[in-house]
C-alpha cells in the first residue's frame, strides 16, 4: 500500500506495472504447477531477496509485514498435515493422523503460500497505484472509465481514515456514551461503519458527478498525462525471474533438502 | 444574441420528496450575458444549474420532464460545496486531467498547467502539490482554474466565495471578472456586494422555485426591493435596511467579574507542531466574542482545541473548571463545526434537531414541541424526515446550528454559522444567539463578516498566522483597525 | 436511460469493493490465527471474502455490479499487499461470477436475504472449485473434506448472505440507497 508510505524508489518501482502483474501471474501459474517442494524453497530464497533488498521500503516495516506471512505457512499447511490422507503413518492421535505424503504435502502448500504471499506484497510495495492503472489503461486497454474509477476510489481510502476522526468528534461533541462491554462494542461498531460506509459512497458519487462536469466521458481517445512505457529495466526483471527459475531447478535436483520430489504421489 | 442554453416547461422532483421543486419552469440565457440568480436557500438554485448543465438528469438521475431543454456546447462548473470538486489528489493531476479528457497532447500540458494557474493567480514552486494541504482560498482558485482549463463558452459558479476571507473573495472575484470577460457567466451567489457591479441581469426565485423577476440589475433592485425584502434575499444596502428596522439596543456589558471562558498560555498542536498559540483571553457571560482572521489563520483550530479534540497545553477554564475535568462536557459547551456535514448523526433532520434532547431522556411530548419551534425558526419545517445530506447547503448549516443549540448550553462555539444563507435565515440566526446572549450565555464565533462583527459582537479576538493579535471589546477593535481594514464597509 | 453502468455505478461500486478490500486484508491475519484452533473452525468466517459482491449488488441493484465488485475488492486485497497474492484475483473473479449468475438467475429483480444467502453459497462453492486445484483439498480424509464444506457454505450463508443484507438495510437508512438506485416509475409519475 504504497499510498502515504515514504520509501525509497528502486528499480522495481521502475518497473511496467503491467508487464510486472502479467509476470507475477504467469509465476503463479507456473508455481501451482510446480510439485517439487525442493524447488520451491530455492524459489523462496530468490523472491526473498527482492523481498529484502530491493523494495525500498524500512526493515522495520518490511518486518512488520512478514509477520502475518508465518501464519500464511500455519493456515496453508496443517490442516493438510494433521488431516490429510496418505500411507505412510507417522503419528495417529484420534482424529489426527499425520502420514508422510500428508506432511510433505502441507509443507508444499505453506511454501508455496509464502512465496505467494512474498511475490505479491514485492508487488504492492513497489507498484504506486495511480501508474498501475495508467498502465492499465495504456498497454492492456481497460477502459478508462474503470480506471479513474480505481484512481479516485483510493484516492478516497485515506479520506475515510480522516472520516473516522470527523465521526469520533461529532458524537463526542453531541455527548455521546457508548456503554461499555460486548454492548457497547457492538454500538460503537454500528455508529461508526455505518456512516462510514455510506459517507463514502456519497463521496464517491460526488467525485463522479464532478468528473462528469470536467468532460470525462469513455467514448473517443484521450491523452495521457502520464505515459508509462516499457524500459531496460523490465528486461533486468524477467531476466532475474530466468536466474531464479534455472537456479532453483537445478539446485533442487543437486543439493535437494527431502528426496520426495512429487508431493501428489 | 443567440441563446446559449434554455429549459421550457420543466418539472422536477426529488425521489421521496412529495411536492415538485420546479413546476413548468421556463429559462433561457443569452450569450455574453452575465446573469445572477437570486433565491432564498432551499429554492432551486444548485439544482438549477445542474439541469441547465445536463447533469441531471445524465449523471445525477432525477425524475424529470422539459418541452424543451438546450444546454451549452461547451460549460464549466464550479460546485458550492468547495471539497466534492476535485477528482485527483495533486494540483497538476487535477488540471491534467481536464486536459486530457480535452484530448491535449501530453507535450503540451505542462504549459497549459501553468498557464491556467498562473491566470488565478496561483504559484507553485512545483505543482505536484497535494490538493490537501491548501488553504481554502487557494482551493477554489484551483477549481476555477480547472473550470477554465475546459475553456468554456459558458461557466456556472454556485456560490465561489462562500468559505473564503475578505482577501480571498477579491481575489477570487478579480479573477472571475477577468476571464469571464467574454463568457457567459451564470452565477449563484449571496454575498452580492463584490458581484453586483458585475452582472448586469439578474433572476429571482422564491421559497417555490418560481421566477418572480427577471430583468436588468438596475430594474430588479429599484422596482422589486419590497420583494426582495419579503423572501428574505440578500441585495445591497440590506444590512442598512435592517439595521434602521431593528436598531440594535445597546448590549449591556457583561458584569460578571468571573470569565466563563479563560484561557491563558494556550497552545495547540497539529502533529508535533504549534499552531496555535494564545497568550491570555477570557469571554464573560453575556460576551458575543467574534473570533476573526484570514483563511488558514487558526480558527476553526481553536475552537476544536477548545472542545477538546486537540492536543493542548495550557489552561483553558470553562465556568471555573479545568475543561478536561468537566464531566459531561456537552452539557454546558455547545459547538457546530465549519463543515455541517461533519456533525450529522443521525437519519432524518427531525433526529437530528432532537438527538440531544432524546440523550438527556427529554419525553416525546416535551421533545416535539421544542423541535418544531426550532426547525420552524430556520425555516426546515417542511424537510423534517428528509436525511440531512439530502438537504441545500444553507440547509445543512441552518440544521447543524439548531441541532447544536437546542440545548441551550451556557457556552456556544460556532464555525462559520451563516455562510451560504440568505438575509432571512442570517438574521433568524443571529437574533436567536443575541437572545441567548442577552440570557447570560457566552457565544463564541468565527466569522468572516464584518458586519457581524460591528453590529452584534461585544469583543473581537483575531488570530493572525497561529497567534492571537488581539483581545479587545468590539468598540476598541473598530477604532484601532478603522484606518487599516477599510476594505470593506458595506453599510456606509 | 444510457446502456450498462453509469459511471457513478462504477465508482461506488468500487469503493463500495475497496472498503472490503481492506477487511479482506485485514481478514487475512485473523482467519490465520482463527485457523490454528483447527477443524476448519476458521472456514466460517471465509464467507467474508464473498461479502462484496453482494452488498454492492444488493445496494446499487444493476447488473454487472456483483462481478465488478468482487474482482475490484480482491483487486483492491492484492494491491493492499494481501497474504494470497495474485492466487485472490483468480478467487475474486470465481466468486463474482458465481454470486452474479445467481442474481442473473432471479433477473436481477430479487434484493433479499434468500437470494443473498444464495449468492454466497455460489461463492463458497466457486471457491472451493478453485481450492481443489490449488489447495490440493482433494487429498483430504473425506470427514475433514465435508466439514470443510459444510463450514465453508454456512459461513457464506451467515456472512454474505444474512449480515450482508442487514448492512444494506442498515444503509438505507441513511438515505444513501436512493441516490445509487434507479429512481421508481411512481416518481416519474408523479410529474404529470
Ligand atoms: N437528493 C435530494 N433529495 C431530496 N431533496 C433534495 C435533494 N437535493 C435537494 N433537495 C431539496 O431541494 C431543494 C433545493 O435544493 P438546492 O440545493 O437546489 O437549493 P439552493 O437554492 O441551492 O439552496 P442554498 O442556497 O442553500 O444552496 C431543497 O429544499 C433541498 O432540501
Ligand atoms: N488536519 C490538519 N492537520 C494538519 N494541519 C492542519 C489540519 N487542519 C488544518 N491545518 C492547518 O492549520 C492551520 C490553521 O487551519 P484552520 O483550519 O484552523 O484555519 P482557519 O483559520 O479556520 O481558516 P478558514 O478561514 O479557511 O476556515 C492551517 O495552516 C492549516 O493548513
Ligand atoms: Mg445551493
Ligand atoms: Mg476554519
Amino acid at each position: 500500500m504504497s499510498i502515504d508510505f515514504s520509501y525509497q524508489e528502486t528499480w522495481l518501482h521502475k518497473i511496467n506495472p503491467s508487464l510486472k502483474l502479467g509476470f507475477v501471474f504467469l509465476l503463479f501459474i507456473h508455481l501451482i504447477m510446480i510439485h517439487n517442494t525442493n524447488i520451491l524453497i530455492y524459489y523462496m530464497f530468490g523472491t526473498l531477496i527482492l523481498y529484502l533488498f530491493f523494495t525500498g521500503h524500512p526493515w522495520k516495516r518490511l518486518m512488520i509485514i512478514f509477520l502475518p506471512f508465518l501464519l500464511i505457512f500455519l493456515t496453508s499447511s496443517t490442516s493438510m498435515i494433521f488431516f490429510g490422507k496418505g500411507d505412510v503413518t507417522w503419528f495417529k492421535w484420534g482424529l489426527i493422523h499425520i502420514t508422510e505424503e500428508s506432511f510433505f504435502r502441507g509443507l508444499h502448500l505453506g511454501f508455496r503460500g509464502i512465496i505467494f504471499a512474498i511475490i505479491g506484497v514485492v508487488f504492492a510495495l513497489t507498484t504506486r497505484p495511480v501508474y498501475l492503472f495508467y498502465s492499465f489503461m495504456q498497454q492492456l486497454k481497460l477502459k478508462p472509465k474503470y480506471a479513474y474509477s480505481f484512481m479516485a476510489a483510493i484516492r478516497l481510502i485515506p479520506l475515510m481514515i480522516e472520516e473516522m476522526q470527523t465521526l469520533h468528534y461529532a458524537l463526542k461533541v453531541r455527548g455521546v456514551q457508548s456503554g461499555k462491554g460486548i454492548r457497547g462494542f457492538y454500538n460503537k461498531l454500528k455508529s461508526y461503519s455505518i456512516p462510514l460506509l455510506s459517507q463514502s459512497i456519497r463521496k464517491a458519487f460526488r467525485i463522479a458527478v464532478a468528473m462528469e462536469a470536467k468532460r470525462f466521458s469513455n467514448s473517443g481517445n484521450r491523452t495521457y498525462y502520464y505515459q508509462i512505457n516499457f524500459s531496460k529495466v523490465d528486461l533486468v526483471f524477467v531476466f532475474y525471474l530466468i536466474a531464479v527459475l534455472t537456479l532453483s531447478y537445478y539446485m533442487a535436483v543437486q543439493y535437494p533438502y527431502f528426496p520426495i520430489t512429487d508431493v501428489r504421489l | 444574441m443567440s441563446t446559449v442554453a434554455n429549459v421550457k416547461n420543466m418539472r422536477l422532483k426529488f425521489p421521496g420528496v412529495d411536492s415538485l421543486l420546479f413546476k413548468d419552469f421556463s429559462l433561457s440565457l443569452k450569450k455574453g450575458e452575465k446573469v445572477l440568480i437570486l433565491g432564498p436557500s432551499g429554492s432551486g438554485k444548485s439544482t438549477l444549474l445542474q439541469v441547465l448543465t445536463g447533469l441531471i438528469p445524465h449523471a445525477v438521475e432525477v425524475p424529470m420532464k422539459t418541452d424543451e431543454i438546450n444546454i451549452p456546447d461547451s460549460w464549466g462548473y464550479l460546485f458550492q460545496d468547495p471539497d466534492s470538486q476535485f477528482c485527483m489528489p495533486f494540483v497538476d493531476e487535477e488540471i491534467a486531467f481536464v486536459l486530457e479528457n480535452l484530448q491535449i497532447p501530453k507535450e503540451e500540458m505542462n504549459r497549459y498547467i501553468h498557464h491556467y494557474l498562473h491566470q488565478v493567480g496561483l504559484a507553485f514552486k512545483n505543482p505536484h502539490t497535494k490538493i490537501q494541504t491548501l488553504s481554502g482560498g487557494m482551493k477554489q482558485r484551483l477549481a476555477i482554474a480547472s473550470v477554465l482549463a475546459l475553456e468554456p463558452e459558458v461557466l456556472f459558479l454556485d456560490e465561489p466565495t462562500a468559505m473564503l476571507d475578505s482577501e480571498g473573495t477579491k481575489q477570487v472575484w478579480d479573477t472571475i471578472k477577468q476571464v469571464g470577460e467574454d463568457k457567459t457567466v451564470v452565477i449563484v451567489e449571496h454575498k452580492i456586494e463584490e458581484v453586483v457591479d458585475f452582472v448586469d441581469r439578474v433572476v429571482l426565485l422564491d421559497e417555490q422555485g418560481v421566477i418572480i423577476a427577471d430583468g436588468s440589475k438596475d430594474d430588479v433592485f429599484a422596482s422589486y426591493k419590497q420583494v426582495l425584502l419579503e423572501h428574505g434575499i440578500w441585495y445591497p444596502g440590506v444590512w442598512r435596511d435592517y439595521l434602521n428596522s431593528k436598531p440594535p439596543s445597546p448590549s449591556p456589558s457583561p458584569v460578571s467579574i468571573n470569565p466563563s471562558v479563560h484561557l491563558s498560555d494556550f497552545s495547540v498542536y497539529r502533529g508535533k507542531s504549534v499552531k496555535l498559540h494564545i497568550p491570555q483571553a477570557n469571554a464573560y457571560p453575556g460576551d458575543w466574542v467574534t473570533i476573526i482572521g484570514e483563511n488558514g489563520a487558526g480558527k476553526s483550530t481553536l475552537l476544536l482545541a477548545m472542545m477538546n479534540l486537540l492536543k493542548t497545553k495550557g489552561t483553558c477554564h470553562f465556568l471555573g473548571q479545568d475543561y478536561k475535568r468537566i464531566k459531561n462536557f456537552a452539557d454546558h459547551v455547545a459547538f457546530v463545526f465549519q463543515n455541517p456535514e461533519f456533525q450529522f448523526v443521525t437519519n432524518s433532520v427531525y433526529e437530528e434537531a432532537a438527538y440531544s434532547l432524546r440523550l438527556d431522556h427529554w419525553t416525546e411530548e416535551q421533545i416535539s414541541p421544542r423541535v418544531n419551534q426550532l426547525l420552524k425558526t430556520y425555516h426546515l419545517e417542511n424537510h423534517t424526515h428528509i436525511h440531512p445530506y439530502q438537504l441545500s447547503i444553507g440547509q445543512k448549516r441552518r440544521l447543524s446550528v439548531a441541532a447544536s443549540i437546542i440545548k441551550e448550553q451556557s457556552i456556544i462555539l460556532l464555525d462559520e454559522p451563516t455562510f451560504g444563507q440568505d438575509a432571512k435565515n442570517t438574521f433568524a440566526i443571529l437574533e436567536q444567539l443575541e437572545q441567548l446572549r442577552r440570557q447570560g450565555k457566552t457565544i463564541i464565533m468565527v466569522t468572516h463578516d464584518r458586519n457581524i462583527v460591528e453590529y452584534f459582537s461585544t469583543k473581537v479576538w483575531s488570530i493572525h498566522d497561529g497567534k492571537l493579535a488581539n483581545d479587545s471589546s468590539t468598540g476598541e477593535y473598530l477604532e484601532s483597525n478603522n484606518h487599516v481594514t477599510g476594505e470593506i464597509s458595506y453599510v456606509h | 436511460m444510457e446502456k450498462g453502468l453509469k459511471l457513478t455505478d462504477i465508482l461506488v461500486t468500487i469503493i463500495i469493493a475497496l472498503i472490503f478490500g481492506i477487511i479482506y486484508k485485514l481478514w487475512g491475519p485473523l482467519y490465520g490465527v482463527i485457523s490454528t484452533l483447527g477443524l476448519h473452525v476458521e472456514q466460517l468466517i471465509y464467507g467474508m471474502w464473498f461479502i462484496a459482491a453482494v452488498v454492492a449488488y444488493l445496494i446499487i441493484r444493476k447488473p454487472g455490479v456483483a462481478l465488478l465488485a468482487e474482482v475490484a475488492a480482491a483487486q483492491g486485497e492484492f494491491i493492499f499487499g494481501g497474504e494470497w497474492g495474485v492466487a485472490t484475483l483468480i478467487f475474486g473473479l470465481g466468486q463474482g461470477l458465481a454470486a452474479e449468475l445467481i442474481f442473473a438467475a432471479f433477473r436481477y429483480q430479487r434484493f433479499d436475504m434468500i437470494v443473498a444467502s444464495l449468492a454466497g453459497v455460489a461463492s463458497a462453492l466457486a471457491s472451493l472449485g478453485i481450492d481443489f486445484y490449488y489447495g490440493y483439498i482433494g487429498d483430504l480424509a473425506l470427514w475433514n473434506l465435508l466439514i470443510l464444506f459444510g463450514t465453508r457454505i454456512a459461513g457464506g450463508i451467515l456472512i454474505s448472505g444474512i449480515f450482508a443484507h442487514l448492512l444494506v438495510k442498515a444503509l438505507e437508512k441513511t438515505g444513501v440507497t436512493n441516490l445509487v438506485r434507479p429512481a421508481s416509475q411512481e416518481d416519474y409519475k408523479a410529474l404529470g
